[in-house]
């Protein structure tokens, strides 16, 4: 465990910062805690780091020692509207990586104008928890070694889920599939804690500019209209116009955005 | 209410989202606090909205500020 004193916040004592556990600090003031640093490992093996201070003065000193102890580059992500906090990280020696919408979808059919959407000639939409496992794998490693090919996933919005190594479909009754007589075309995936969240739309590039992922999203957003959710939520890197265009084409709106950080 | 590690944390509920990523949090005493989202929380994109059920952790030293470090599912 690492102590290392100093002095700041709201009265003259001295704040103590401590490595608590391997990717966790404390600074404490008369015993209080008063700031706390996390760093965590991304499924894609980024290191994410965060910090909770009540003054910029500890967050600071923790920022510090953190980054003094954990090798780079060390990635975070803020709230952009959080100008408190980016400029925290800001004072750090972050700087702003990938800026990412945050779009709140209507599910609504007459909002959506999606009602009369259907998938292209002989492709069928196979609904969530009726898609074959096999199947759903083999497209998921066939989209993602294409993306990997050209602009990388990296580049991609950051998934949050720890699964095992190698495989990225936690849980296959969460996607819903396009389907052609022989394979599968492209997929959703939605998952709902207290929400509904689009966490991917992806079609083989081959099988692209057809309206699959129109015909995905009809699917995916009536199915939660009809299950009595109004809205869902989608974040989309802004680079990524086609994506904007067919969120904003369906009637979304950008709520938020988030800002992700490296140093 | 709960104390942790000389940590005060209260359950409340998310009665108004403000500018600036912060949040109105009506505690279970009724008393409301400016509250905003802990890091661990953004960073794992978990989204807070009116009406979520929350912990908040308040500081020490001021009770009218409040920080967000857990939303429970309804």
């Amino acid at each position: 465990m690492n102590t290392k004193p100093f002095t700041s916040g709201p009265s003259d004592n001295a704040v103590t910062i401590t490595r608590v556990a391997d990717r966790q600090w404390h600074a404490l003031e008369d015993d209080l805690v008063v700031g706390r640093g996390y760093a965590e490992h991304r499924p894609d093996g980024r290191l994410f780091v965060s910090i909770d201070a009540w003054h910029d003065a500890t967050f600071d000193r923790l920022a510090e020692v953190m980054l003094a102890e954990l090798p780079a580059p060390l990635h975070t992500v803020v709230d952009e509207a959080d100008a408190e906090l980016t400029a925290g990280w800001r004072r750090a020696g972050f700087t702003v990586r990938r800026r990412e919408w945050e779009y709140a979808v209507p599910t609504d059919p007459r909002v959506t104008g999606l009602a009369a959407v259907r998938p292209p000639s002989g492709v069928t939409i196979v609904p969530a928890g009726q898609v074959d496992e096999g199947l759903l794998r083999a497209v998921d490693r066939a989209i993602r070694d294409e993306v990997e090919a050209t602009v990388g996933w990296r580049s991609m919005p950051a998934e949050v889920i720890r699964r095992p190594e190698g495989d990225t479909i936690v849980d296959p009754s969460k996607y819903a599939v396009a389907a052609a007589p022989d394979r599968y075309l492209g997929l959703i995936r939605v998952v709902t804690v207290n929400r509904p969240r689009i966490g991917l739309v992806a079609v083989r590039a081959g099988e692209q500019r057809r309206g699959i992922a129109r015909a995905l999203l009809a699917h995916a957003l009536g199915t939660l209209h009809r299950s009595g959710f109004s809205a869902a939520w989608a974040e989309v890197h802004e680079s990524n116009q086609a994506a904007s265009a067919l969120l904003k084409g369906i009637g979304a709106r950008p709520v938020s955005s988030n800002l992700e950080l490296v140093r | 209410m709960t104390k942790n590690k000389n940590v005060i944390e209260v359950e409340g509920k998310v009665v108004e989202c403000l500018r600036s990523a912060m949040f109105t949090v009506e505690l279970e005493n009724g008393h409301r606090v400016l509250a905003h989202i802990s890091g661990k929380i953004r960073k794992n994109y978990i989204k807070i909205m009116l009406e979520d059920r929350v912990l908040v952790e308040l500081p020490p030293y001021d009770l009218t500020r409040g920080r967000i470090v857990f939303r429970y599912r309804n």
